[in-house]
């Protein structure tokens, strides 16, 4: 029976199942331990204790941290033995990387370690120029000889990277032939296949970090499929991607690179669906967990996407430090981290100041007040000495244990010679201000005025800070969803099939002609649909071409209007809207051509609720803190709300997973949907 | 005023100069700006006191601290009245504190009729005019062949652009497009400086706003005074060498701890050349402010309660603190890492285990070109070995962190095929902890062409520590067509013909500690990688390391005996 759309992510602490059930139109969500040595277990569990049938389920979505847990060298997970074959003269591009560091003022940094070390890097004669002309042909028989060595070594993995592959993969081509004829049991990857975009370091890194993961992902995708079919599971299963589209499992064993970030990606989905319920077509996406809090766009009701990204990296004040990590070259939802989460820590510096983060107490032993040892003080802590956070959570399940809250947080009290709640207050505000900054990052500085934006907020701690967040940076509304604290992972029921090709050109604006950018887009279109045609989807194809002025580093990418003029007007209008000014005069160069194909999924329905004005009684009052001091606020439960619901601030609203706050001078709206929509009075 | 509350406008304002500088990126016309950041944005108080700025180039850091400060009181002293909407645009070096390349611009921020403060951007033009493309050529004798001179002067009166004074700046350029698109890039950099801190204003209030400020300055004065306090008093002194034709321009410097003072006294340096390897004070402190930002604490927040904390002295007229006309243009690059060598050499007296040894210690700049194309980038090498680990291998180092351009993306613009870009083996000092290696670039020109370089420690090579060896010296040679090679001095203008290569080996990093202590397994590793040669190994790390069964191990028996000691290593 087809009746459930499950999806699975498997996360660095807990294993999230969210499935939709076909005959009740309705979610449901059940979280288990990840078991990171066998983490396909994990998954089973997962859908053991959702007490679902394997055969009733017929589309499984699947997202994991596997990938970056390799790189975070994780015990269990085996690296492959890799080895590179380059041009000769450029074994050590992936070494040197683009020669910057990752730290100004540290002068005990270090660069990434180099996947492939040097003794495992080859170079072989051969060269082609930017033109695609061969100017010095392939070795074959030095070829032939590191083949040898390749095939004595015990090699498992070889990733070949000439120069200028992206214009004509001639030499890497024959190369894989001859390697894979010396060595037949020696997978042979080559840049061109997985990248073929120009920027030799940033080819090459994406490629080696293909070749890393593979053999892990294939062996662990393969696995869980095989126990799932041996459940009895016959329905169709699928990977997301970092870009936030789902793929079959053949293309995440051949380019596993694009979905490392696939959790994340996960919650700009279930975004970008819910705002089309909803309406708004401008969204932050606002993500506060125990650790970290992530910012996002969704704009027109499409996930905001980068290709710029480093896994491995790391972020500074929410920000990427270029040269922290290793670089893949594949589309990634748009996202900008802080360490700010409810069990991040309140401290005082060397010179007297206080501070939030980046240091977190985690979920285990967590904030104070979870009892559990941990004695250094959290923004949770601070939430629930303001009366913000109830002492009884998730039901009754789990009870706050003040008294702690209230020792650990007096100290720091003390120290800055202010009371208990502004203190704890403080802590707040200061947690605003970081995590304002995540904002800031992806609205102001991507050219978009958060006036302009709705922000939705989900994760177990961001209904707590959401609405004051929002006035921050005068976003006017603030949304809720429900389910709000496993949100993200319902972004894995809602997801499109999709595939991106692109092709590097780098020509003249004025040399190139349509009908040869059309033959490379008809390639491009084809090698797309072979990975998206599945049954019954209908297949959107969206044609871009990246254009940048003559000498400058940095593309825009426009529609492709079938005329290279027109798109170069489109390029002007564009840089204009963007930086300010255009310079038609100045000569256009054609870089990239993309495709992005996208099969339609049919998605669950959900299915709206009737409304009728009216205000709901709460269940009962605390004192909450707010800036100008203690307030006698109603606190109301979420699952007794009904449509159409209206409640003004102050008020809190206490869901299974989450907690409301509304200010004074706010009011809440409830829709058809469960949604909670709070905006300024 | 409570502690919150200064930490929130503390930080509000630094993520202030940090938006500044997004919008100067994205809306920059030039590269330079655009792709290499070499650019900065600050926040300053009405007496031009740095409250926050967002560098990316550790040479604005410091310099800018000076130059705002400097303006300020040019324009106090020459009586200019500062009104709301004004830009002042400035980049005489001896004002604004680096070369004329770097032009800065400062607003002031007027709320309810009151003077706030400042916001003021400083970034690195294409070209400024002079006697080169460019603007920094080596055989410049005086400031004027650099380009053109802007003393402090409005560009924007009251809101209304100078377009006047525009077409003056517009008319002594090269590239004039890129010059006025820059420049308009740093306005709505300003403008959306003064926009933000008005808003906090609004918020907070002008007073409250005015206090944080004051107190952060006080706050990182007193967290810096607090950490020097610890260190027990002490004088420590170095010198070191810039090279100039055939001669040797030596740095000088002594640095003071008593009590919670700290003092940088340059006295004994070179006196000013005509050439431009002079470093205005500007550069100078920022120089000192990285090596004592660096080794006393990289996180500490940087503000001008910093230059309240310490002393720095430079005797006018030398090397380090030129009068008026010397030029200026390459103190930025080249002088700028002699300073942080000589300071880390005497800071590493009295912090032993916080500072490495020298690091490549010069830019390498290398620009090719011809009447109708210019090539310019600038080369890492490798960093000094540390107290607890090897030096980095082939990256930019103190002073500078741009990135590299990529061959391909050299090959599709300019006439040049890259043949090489590695690593070059052999040439990190030799030590318990090995120097980092410097990059060998080879380049072939398609066309005929000019190649300019300015690089440095060509002869004195980055000085090892604690019984290190020295790095590899810098190496650059000319490899005419006919098979003729011309060896560079580090400081040349070649005519290159169709064909010519063109070999750049940048310096290794010092070692650091005897390489007789060096663990043999690492030395067999670096073997292995083929960083250090078979021969290397043996001669200065006494590991000899032998094939056995078609793999490189390490002798014991034959290490034992020459190390003269157990050797298994630990």
């Amino acid at each position: 029976m087809k009746r459930y759309r499950v999806g699975i992510d498997i996360g660095g602490t807990f294993t999230d199942l969210v499935h939709f059930d076909e005959e009740s139109k309705k979610f449901s969500v059940v979280k288990v331990p990840t078991t990171p040595k066998k983490p396909a277990e994990g998954a089973l569990n997962a859908i053991e204790k959702a007490r679902i049938e394997f055969e009733d389920i017929y589309m499984l979505v699947h997202a994991t941290t596997l990938g970056t847990n390799m790189f975070l060298g994780q015990e269990g997970l085996h690296p492959p033995k890799l080895a590179l074959i380059t041009t000769k003269g450029f074994r050590d591009v992936v070494e040197i990387g683009r020669q910057k560091r990752a730290d100004l003022y540290n002068l005990f940094f270090e660069k990434p370690e180099p996947i492939v070390r040097r003794r495992d890097r080859y170079e072989v004669k051969e060269r082609i120029n930017a033109k695609g002309e061969v100017i010095t042909p392939l070795n074959e028989e030095e070829l032939r000889k590191i083949a040898g060595e390749i095939r004595n070594k015990g090699y498992e993995v070889v990733v070949v990277s000439f120069l200028h592959s992206y214009r004509n993969p001639i030499h890497e081509i024959r190369a894989k032939e001859i390697i894979e004829d010396e060595c037949p049991n020696i997978e042979v990857i080559t840049s061109h296949e997985i990248d073929p975009e120009y920027k030799e370091y940033e080819r090459t890194s994406t490629t080696i970090v293909n070749a890393f993961l593979k053999p892990m992902m294939s062996k662990y995708l393969t696995a869980l499929l095989d126990a799932l079919k041996g459940r009895g599971f016959k329905g169709r299963f699928f990977v997301m991607q970092s870009s936030g589209g789902i793929s079959k499992i053949d293309y995440a064993i051949k380019k596993p690179a694009a979905f490392v970030e696939s959790g994340p990606a996960a919650g700009a989905v279930a975004v970008a669906y819910y705002s089309k319920i909803t309406g708004d077509s401008n969204v932050i996406g606002f993500d506060m967990g125990g650790t970290t809090a992530k910012a996002s766009t969704v704009i027109d009701h499409e996930p905001s996407i980068t290709t710029e990204y480093e896994i491995g990296g790391k972020a500074h004040a929410g920000r990427l430090v270029k040269g922290s990590g290793y670089p893949v070259r594949f589309p990634f939802v748009d996202l900008a981290e802080v360490s700010a989460g409810g069990g991040t820590v309140a401290w005082i510096d060397e010179g007297g100041a206080l501070r939030v983060g980046p240091i977190s107490a985690g979920a285990d032993p967590g904030p104070v007040c979870y009892g559990k040892g941990n004695t250094k003080p959290t923004i949770t802590d601070a939430n629930l000495i303001l009366g913000r956070l109830g002492e009884k959570l998730g039901g009754g399940i789990l009870t706050l244990k003040k008294d702690l809250a209230k020792d650990a947080l007096s100290k720091l009290a003390d120290q800055l010679g202010m009371s208990l709640e502004e203190t704890a207050f403080g802590i707040v505000k200061l947690a605003n201000t970081v995590m304002a900054k995540a904002l800031r990052i992806v609205t102001v500085e991507r050219g978009y005025d958060p006036r302009d934006f709705t922000m939705f907020v989900f994760g177990g701690a961001g209904g707590l800070h959401g609405v004051e967040l929002a006035e921050e940076l005068n976003v006017k509304s603030v949304l809720i969803p429900p389910r709000a604290g496993v949100f993200s992972a319902l972004g894995l029921l809602l997801s499109d099939y999709r595939a991106d090709k692109v092709r590097s050109v780098i020509r003249s604006a004025g040399d190139i002609s349509e009908d040869e950018i059309e033959r490379i887009y008809a390639e491009l279109v084809d090698e797309a649909v072979r990975e998206v045609s599945i049954e019954n989807a209908e297949i959107k194809m969206i044609r871009q071409v990246d254009l940048r002025y003559k000498g400058q580093a940095y593309e825009i990418t426009v529609p492709w209007m079938n005329d290279v003029e027109e798109c170069v007007k489109a390029f002007h209008d564009k840089h204009e809207a963007l930086y300010g000014f255009s310079s038609p005069d100045e000569p256009v160069e054609v870089v990239n051509l993309r495709v992005t194909a996208v099969g339609v999924m049919s998605k669950p329905e959900v299915k709206a609720e009737k409304d009728a004005e009216h205000e709901p009684k709460p269940e009962n009052y605390r004192g909450v803190y707010f800036g100008d001091g203690w307030m006698n606020t109603p606190i109301y439960a979420r699952n007794k709300l009904k449509a159409g619901a209206k409640i003004e601030g102050p008020a809190v609203i206490e869901d299974y997973d989450t907690t409301i706050v509304i200010p004074p001078n706010y009011t809440a709206f409830v829709d058809g949907y469960s949604n909670i929509r709070i905006v300024r009075d | 005023m409570d502690a919150v509350t200064i930490e929130i406008i503390r930080n509000s304002t630094e993520y202030i100069a940090e938006e500044m500088g997004i919008v100067l990126r994205n809306t920059a016309y030039s590269p330079n700006i655009r792709d290499r950041m070499d650019c900065s944005c600050a926040v300053l108080s009405a007496k031009g006191e740095l409250v926050a700025q967002a560098e990316h180039i550790p040479v604005h850091l410091g310099s800018m601290a000076v130059g705002a400060k400097n303006v300020v009181e040019y324009i106090e002293k020459e009586g200019v009245e500062v009104e709301e909407g004004d830009v002042i645009i400035v980049n005489d070096p001896y004002i604004a504190g680096t070369h004329l390349n770097d032009i800065t611009l400062l607003k002031p921020i007027f709320y309810n009729g009151r003077m706030l403060g400042f916001v003021a951007n400083k970034a690195h033009h294409v070209d400024v005019g002079g006697s080169v493309p460019g603007s920094i050529g080596i055989n410049a004798k005086e400031l004027i062949e650099e380009g053109i001179v802007i003393p402090p002067t409005k560009l924007v009166k009251r809101g209304k652009l100078d377009n006047e004074i525009l077409r003056l700046i517009a008319s002594n350029v090269r590239v004039p497009k890129c010059t006025i698109g820059d420049l308009k890039a740093q306005i709505a950099s300003l403008n959306v400086g003064t926009k933000r801190i008005t808003e906090l204003a609004d918020k907070y209030g002008y007073e409250c706003v005015v206090e944080a400020w004051n107190r952060s300055l006080e706050y990182t004065e007193k967290y810096l005074k607090t950490k020097v306090d610890r260190i027990p008093d002490c004088e420590s002194e170095a010198v070191d060498y810039l090279e100039f034709g055939d001669e040797l321009i030596n740095i000088n410097a002594k640095i003071e701890i008593k009590g919670n003072r700290l003092r940088v006294d340059f006295t004994g340096t070179h006196e000013q050349i005509d050439a431009p390897l002079n470093a205005v004070f500007g550069v100078t402190v920022a120089s000192t402010s990285f090596a004592l930002k660096a080794v006393l604490d990289p996180d500490l927040p940087m503000n001008y309660g910093f230059f309240r904390a310490v002393e720095i002295y430079a005797p006018e007229g030398t090397i380090v603190h030129p009068i008026k006309p010397a030029p200026v243009s390459a103190g930025n690059v080249e002088t700028s890492q002699r300073i942080v060598d000589v300071l880390l050499k005497a800071l590493s007296e009295i912090f032993p285990n916080r500072v490495p040894a020298a690091s490549h210690g010069s830019m390498n700049n290398v620009v090719i070109g011809s009447q109708t194309w210019a090539f310019y980038e600038t080369l890492g090498g490798g960093m000094g070995a540390r107290p607890t680990k090897d030096g980095v291998d082939g990256v930019h180092t103190n002073m500078t962190n741009t990135m590299n351009t990529p061959i391909e993306v050299i090959e599709n613009e300019y006439p040049m095929l890259v043949l090489e870009y590695s690593l070059r083996d052999d040439s990190g000092g030799a030590g318990k902890f090995r120097g980092g290696m410097g990059i060998r670039r080879v380049y072939k020109v398609l066309s005929n062409a000019v190649l300019s370089i300015t690089a440095e420690r060509v002869k004195l090579r980055p000085w090892g520590l604690k019984g290190g060896m020295d790095g590899a010296s810098g190496e650059h040679y000319v490899i005419k067509a006919n098979g003729e090679k011309i060896k560079l001095s580090g400081k040349d203008t070649v005519t290159l013909s169709d064909g010519d290569v063109v070999v750049i080996n940048t310096p290794g990093g010092g070692g650091y500690g005897k390489p007789e202590e060096r663990n043999p397994y690492l030395v067999l590793g670096d073997v292995k990688d083929g960083k250090v040669s078979l021969s290397s190994a043996y001669e200065q790390y006494l590991v000899k390391i032998v094939e056995k069964d078609g793999e490189l191990v390490v002798d014991f028996e034959e290490t034992e005996r020459v190390r003269g000691y157990g050797s298994k290593g630990d």
